[in-house]
């Protein structure tokens, strides 16, 4: 029960972690899609 | 050598998060400013509403609930998991399918008249204001632990870094910076849970356990069942749609991602509560007994990281709270220029991003002042929660609902509503019931009544409608 609880835990830090990360590669993807599109903006 | 590392840990952040809001670009029109062009990808809206909840109370808060009473506030957290996913499953959709709507009150407009749109305008800004006073108290609280600065001087500094960018890009800009500081929290604090039970806590399993089965029986013990329903009622109702949540809903970029936004955002909130009660268990066995429960996160970082790893998170808490400030700013701001001036006055595309701007800076500047009059974190967004709920569900779910709901109903329900809160909040109950579900009662009473007496829109002749009621041919 205790070892149950425990990796219960673990596995929740780990989900948020995995969450973050995610969320870090939509951010990094829409940084670079604003990039693009200021720049074809800028080029019209 | 310990203050100098944190201004460089401070600085650094400020420099990422400076380039990360100039990367979100200025809003060039109020569509930009206020719902970010609709163009919101699944995961920003679901980063972006978790750094919102995410405030204070939910980091904190919950690190020294877990310390104080175990498991107990994760079990009480599940209602405000249920509450996403509710507003997920039934009213976010409805929401993000109506048309031109940028706020709450212009959803209220649509569905009963201008007049209700006004009234739910001045609600969302006192709101938005009163939320972003107790952001801004908290700010100063953990800025002034990282510098040693004043208290009204730390104030001043996180709430002007946060106007700064949330005036000029908008609610883009205030998505993207939240998005960049739901990734430093979710990937710090968790990690820091993993480091204090792998290296610090002795005993292992076994002990975390027995701590966090002792410290439930406690909570469980001081608890009284009436406190629990109060706090369950203030978890599923008090955040409700507040207007930074119902501006993310409306600028998804479809249906979908409205509802499933909401729905991962509902999930992710119990893993989130897991680990913070986790930390608070953990500190159990590291941190002195007698300190005070707003600071035993600040304690256990303290005692367990070293000093560059303790500054980088406290900045992290404080981001934690810039990416609800921002939010509530903006939010604050659009509701300001849409539902508050627009009904009254014809204006261009860039005159409303302008009243938008300065409507920021309005709110900011409230905030900063209203910080001082704060009791404390927990008591100032409970008082918020208990006129947000009355003041604003029961028209506003009941509208999305109804075919033909009745203006008079939603005046007299959002009226009531607040002004029984509000007395609720200076009278104590003769009956242990909590503020929040008797001010709830009389509101859905009141809407009731109003909605009996009032003759249904489509009988209304058509020359004597408002711009937003609807007639019975449409």
């Amino acid at each position: 029960m205790e070892v149950i609880i425990f990796i219960i835990i673990v596995i929740a830090a780990l989900l948020a972690i995995a969450s973050g990360i995610w969320v870090a590669i939509a951010l990094v993807s829409a940084i670079s899609a604003h990039r693009d599109q200021a720049n074809k903006e800028n080029n019209h | 050598m310990h203050t100098i590392s944190s201004v460089v840990v401070v600085t650094a952040y400020v420099t990422v998060l400076t380039f990360v809001a100039v990367r979100a670009r200025a809003a060039l029109h109020f569509t930009e400013f206020s719902l970010a062009g609709r163009t919101l990808p699944l995961a920003l809206v679901f980063g972006s509403l978790c750094a919102t909840y995410v405030g204070p109370a939910f980091s904190i808060g919950f690190v020294g609930k877990g310390f104080e009473s175990g498991f107990l506030f994760l079990g009480i957290g599940l209602a405000y998991a249920v509450q996403n996913i509710l507003v997920g499953l039934l009213i976010a959709p409805r929401l993000r399918s109506l048309k031109n709507c940028h706020t709450l009150g212009d959803a209220i407009g649509q569905k009963y008249d201008q007049k209700c749109q006004v009234v739910a305008g001045i609600i969302s800004v006192g709101l938005c204001a009163g939320f972003a006073a107790v952001m801004a108290k908290a700010g100063g609280i953990v800025l002034t632990d990282i510098l040693g600065l004043p208290s009204w001087s730390a104030v001043i500094i996180v709430v002007a870094v946060t106007t700064l960018y949330t005036t000029f890009g908008g609610l883009r800009a205030s998505v993207i910076t939240d998005a960049f500081q739901f990734t430093a929290f979710a990937i710090l604090l968790p990690v820091t849970l993993l480091l204090v039970l792998l290296f610090h806590l002795s005993g292992g399993a076994a002990t975390f356990v027995k701590q966090a089965s002792d410290a439930t029986a406690l909570g469980l013990g001081s608890t009284s069942l009436v406190n629990i329903v109060g706090l369950l009622a203030a978890f599923l109702l008090g955040e409700t749609l507040i207007p930074p949540y119902a501006n993310r809903a409306l600028a998804s970029r479809t249906t979908r991602i409205s509802r499933n936004g909401f729905l991962l955002a509902g999930v992710f909130s119990v893993v989130w509560f897991t680990v913070m009660i986790s930390l608070g268990i953990a500190a159990r066995s590291i941190v002195p007994k007698d300190t005070g429960e707003d600071y035993i996160l600040l304690t256990l970082v303290r005692y367990t990281m070293p000093a560059a790893g303790y500054t980088l998170l406290l900045v992290v808490l404080v981001s934690v709270i810039m990416s609800s400030l921002d939010s509530l700013l903006n939010a604050g701001a659009v509701a300001f220029a849409e539902d508050i001036v627009k009904p009254f006055v014809n204006m261009t595309d860039k005159t409303a991003l302008n009243i938008g701007r300065c409507a920021t800076i309005g709110i900011a500047a409230i905030a900063a002042a209203g910080a001082v009059a704060v009791p404390s974190i927990i008591s100032g967004l409970l008082i918020c929660y208990t006129i947000w709920a009355p003041a604003i569900l029961p028209a506003l779910i009941i509208g999305l609902w109804l075919k033909h709901p009745r203006p008079l109903a939603g005046i007299l329900s959002m009226g009531v509503g607040t002004l029984i809160a509000i007395i609720f909040q200076f009278v104590s109950l003769p009956i242990k019931i909590p503020a929040i579900l008797m001010a709830l009662c009389v509101a859905l009473l009141a809407y009731v009544l109003g909605h009996c007496i009032a003759r249904p829109s489509y009988l209304v002749p058509r020359d004597s409608l408002d711009d937003g009621r609807r007639t019975m041919d449409e």
